[in-house]
């Protein structure tokens, strides 16, 4: 009997009247995995631990709807006494000594973690192909990428292995490989999760979020997740709400905008094509649907560049070879031991990345570029108040494609940018976002819709995301369900 | 021609950065980097911006936590991560030369 393919409600009540058990979700979980272990979704697994887990929860009461249920951690989140590597050979034998925020959020509601999820080094990437331990494939198509960089964790949610996966969004990371794999996944208000225990790309973008099959559970999820955190003082203190509270509410008199840049040249016409089709049920439904200029959009990609790469090479000053992980062989003096283990414990992508970013943030450069980036990028987020003093979401394309092949050359170093260009502007602006499927390629790949709503209003964006969902009812299995 | 960066502005990049590059890594970041930095002197194009920067989108009030005692982690266990270490002490190689002493 397969369980994990249900929606949580029903799990739930299955273990409250005891006629299962964690462990029988535990026991699936990993079956689930290993059938589909040519995904490469995790670095690794934390069996021992879940099954221990679930069997000391037989005794506990089933207190909430998260409780027993399996769920998978991104690998750039630091699990105690679970190996944590970022996806990087420089971090490959460390065992954090502390959880995150989020992973003791997780455990107070007794969920279980199952394991860390496969992901593009340091987060540095589009397909999750510079995952250093081989990248992560598509459940709709093993010869085409997950998307990245939280692909391992849109792979096993695609592939229905488990109910809940963590991801991180620093430039579309939850969002972008949750459209090419056809789930939920939701990138929540700059602030709304604690990111202590998140191993830190660039500060100022990185977030958290919830990614799952559908709408409803990642609300779930979210509930779970958020708060104020006194390890983070970036954490937002905010009044308690349930992100659940719209959901099955209709949308008659929404108003909704769509960026002209979104709806741009650079975005296939299979994809568009999706895109207006939902606009038109939108609009049969009473939302009324505007075109928008939001000005610097287009320079958000040149922003991210500047901000990510420059803050990614101060992030990154801190692996050394010295007080964890990977340490070069052979050498004696301590100058040759930085440089000998960032030479052979990073890859390419990272590297450049903090090449350039260290050029970026050097004497005057600093002023040059970064400050520069901050400065317009502060006149991009007051674009988007803008909009939203008369709209109440916005929304578009997630990607400009759908998943394109593994085997594609990775020699472009501009490519992994390009691929982000229309998730990258809510991290700017510090927005939620959310990616929501909208149907299928000719060739039957995913396409996605991403919604934005404005600061601290993801409760609207899951609204409109189930009503989409309930409408357009799509067969999200890979492989088929129905 | 392909446009590239020098030797040696990708030897200082490297230098910054404390990345040791091959040669062969020194002519390939020669052509990559060059295209990465083409891309951020975009940023010079962009026209009618104010002054005001947005360092992290956080609009609040930043508020230190108070001084209180907390739990500390066992150092026992930090240093267990440190490729090379004794009791509760990371093992470095000498880090101050002879020549540099007093």
């Amino acid at each position: 009997m397969k369980y994990l393919n249900k929606g949580i409600e029903e799990i739930h009540e299955l273990l409250k009247s005891k006629k299962i058990k964690p462990i029988d979700l535990v026991e699936e979980a990993f079956e689930n995995i290993e059938s589909h272990k040519e995904l490469n979704a995790y670095i690794t697994l934390n069996k021992e631990e879940a099954i221990q887990r679930a069997k000391e929860l037989e005794d506990k009461e089933v207190d909430n709807l998260l409780f027993g249920l399996p769920i998978a951690v991104k690998d750039n989140i630091v699990t105690k006494g679970l190996r944590t590597t970022c996806g990087s050979h420089i971090l490959e034998p460390f065992i954090p000594v502390y959880d995150a925020t989020i992973v003791e959020k997780i455990k107070e509601k007794n969920m279980i973690i199952i394991g860390k999820t496969n992901m593009d080094e340091f987060a540095m990437g589009s397909s999750s192909r510079t995952s250093y331990f081989g990248a992560p494939k598509n459940p709709w198509n093993p010869t085409k990428i997950t998307g990245g960089s939280s692909g391992g964790s849109a792979a096993t949610i695609a592939a229905r292995d488990v109910l809940f996966a963590i991801g991180s969004d620093t430039g579309g990371s939850i969002r972008q490989p949750a459209s090419y794999t056809g789930i939920v996944g939701m990138k929540p208000t700059y602030g709304r999760i604690s990111r202590y225990g998140l191993v830190a790309f660039a500060s100022s973008l990185d977030q958290m979020g919830p990614m799952t099959k559908n709408v409803y559970e990642n609300a779930v999820l979210l509930n779970a997740l958020v708060g104020k955190d006194d390890k983070d003082l970036t954490s937002a203190d905010r009044e308690e709400e349930d992100f659940t509270r719209f959901i099955g509410k209709d949308i008659k008199g929404m108003k909704i905008a769509v960026p002209n840049f979104l709806m741009g040249d650079i975005v296939s016409e299979e994809v568009k094509e999706k895109i207006h089709d939902t606009i038109a049920l939108l609009e049969k439904n009473g939302a009324i649907v505007d075109r928008v200029d939001v000005k610097y959009l287009e320079n958000a990609m040149t922003l991210y560049q500047i901000i990510a790469m420059g803050e990614a090479s101060s992030n990154l000053a801190r692996f050394d070879g010295i007080r964890y992980g990977f340490q070069a062989e052979n050498v004696k003096n301590i100058e040759d031991i930085y440089l000998e283990t960032r030479a052979q414990g990073f890859g390419e992508e990272v590297k450049r990345r903090i090449m350039v970013g260290s050029y970026l943030l050097s004497g005057e450069n600093a002023k040059v570029y970064y400050h520069k980036a901050l400065s317009i990028r502060d006149d991009m987020r007051k674009e988007f108040k803008k909009v939203f003093e008369n709209y109440d979401l916005i929304i578009g394309p997630t990607t400009v494609t759908t998943a394109y092949d593994l085997t594609d050359p990775m020699d472009d170093p501009r490519k992994s940018f390009m691929d982000d260009v229309l998730v990258i502007p809510v991290n700017m602006a510090g927005l939620p976002g959310m990616n929501i499927p909208v149907g299928f390629s000719k060739d039957h790949m995913p396409i996605g819709m991403q919604i934005i709503g404005n600061s601290f209003e993801e409760a609207k964006i899951y609204q409109l995301g189930s009503f989409i969902e309930k409408e357009l009812n799509l067969d999200l299995v890979p492989g088929g369900e129905k | 021609m392909e446009e590239k960066l020098t030797r040696e502005e990708v030897l200082h990049v490297a230098n910054l950065a404390r990345i040791k590059l091959s040669e062969e890594e020194i002519e390939k970041y020669q052509v990559e980097l060059k295209k990465l930095l083409n891309d951020v002197e975009k940023i010079n194009e962009v026209e009618g911006y104010d002054d005001d920067i947005l360092i992290a989108c956080w609009d609040r009030n930043t508020e230190l936590r108070e001084d209180t005692e907390g739990e500390m982690l066992d150092p026992k266990q930090v240093v267990e991560n440190a490729p090379h270490h004794t009791g509760n002490y990371i093992e470095v190689p000498v880090v101050i030369g002879e020549s540099e002493g007093a």
